[in-house]
């Protein structure tokens, strides 16, 4: 814990990469990965049916959709690997990485904020277009949702330091990809 | 917390009610898209570091009082549900709550000339 205390950002009370903070926030992904995966599957005819308990024929209409199958590969498949890359940008990195690593944490900040951006547009699309529900999309929205504020003090922390190094002489582009020399000129 | 719980389940309201009170096609739609995005900023603007997104809520809701007007709802619940919600959801969105922790000076720090953030690093 002490490591936590020691990579706090100026100005902050708290560490926004700590294992506390960033381990919630992975569980989620993966919870999010393995539905999706499931939903892909069906997608995929790889197997034949799927779970829907409350809205009846609802996730079939919506899993065979139109707007579902508007890219080569099928949307909840996009959604799997959405959630991987949250979850792994979540992994990487120390306790100091929104200092040591900022680009690791602008991935992450930027996979999970749009993932759940993606998941609002294709809640909104299923009773619009299409007149039905599909639980475990809405689960996913859920889920994607539930990801976006505790991710996002961490992007704050690094954009504030990459803020800090163009302040300062040290080269904003080197600091960005975490080279030690430079990371170092900078509090 | 609760504010932002409020609103959450405001947007919630407007998901559901269309299907309750069999709406007209176009105030259903409304519904379904208002209340998704009103449930995403309240949701995400539970944590202190988002609390402002609580203020993107501000033009949806203005939209919700307009939307019966310019949509043509002929069903009256359907135009006192929106236009509540969306005086409630202007309410509870100004309700800032308690922010306990410091975060450098927040998001408008990013274009601000001398943010609570660089005050406070010692220059090394």
């Amino acid at each position: 814990m002490t490591e936590g205390y020691k990579h706090i950002p100026p100005g902050w009370d708290y560490n926004p990469a700590t294992w506390s903070q960033r381990i919630p926030i992975v569980i989620l992904a993966m919870i999010g990965f393995f539905i999706a995966s499931y939903l892909a599957l069906y997608q995929l005819d790889i197997i034949s049916n799927v779970w829907e308990p409350f809205f009846g024929d609802g996730s079939v209409t919506i899993l065979n959709s139109k707007v579902s199958n508007v890219l080569p590969i099928p949307d909840a498949a996009l959604g799997a690997f959405g959630y991987l890359v949250d979850a792994v940008t979540g992994i990487i990195g120390g306790t100091g990485r929104w200092k040591k690593m900022p680009w690791i944490v602008i991935v992450f900040g930027l996979a999970v904020g749009p993932l759940g951006f993606v998941s609002v547009m294709l809640v909104v699309f299923q009773p619009v277009l299409f007149s039905a529900w599909c639980t475990l999309c809405l689960c996913s929205a859920v889920i994607s949702i539930a990801m976006i504020g505790p991710a996002m003090d961490e992007m704050l922390a690094s954009l504030q330091y990459i803020q800090r190094v163009r302040r300062s002489n040290a080269s904003t582009w080197k600091a960005f990809w975490g080279v030690q020399s430079e990371i170092e000129k900078v509090n | 917390m609760w504010a932002r719980l409020i609103n959450t389940a405001l947007g919630l309201w407007l998901m559901v009610a269309p299907g309750i009170f069999q709406y007209s096609q176009a105030a259903s739609d409304n519904g379904h898209i208002a209340g998704p995005i009103i449930v995403t900023f309240s949701v995400v603007a539970i944590w202190e570091a988002t609390r402002v997104v609580r203020k993107w809520n501000y033009p949806v809701a203005i939209w919700l009082l307009a939307a019966p007007w310019v949509l043509g709802y002929e069903n009256t619940i359907a135009i006192v549900s929106d236009m509540g919600v969306g005086v409630l959801v202007i309410i509870f969105a100004s309700i800032k709550g308690r922010i306990e922790n410091n975060y450098g000076g927040g998001w408008s720090s990013l274009w601000k000339k001398n943010p609570e953030h660089i005050q406070k690093s010692d220059p090394n």
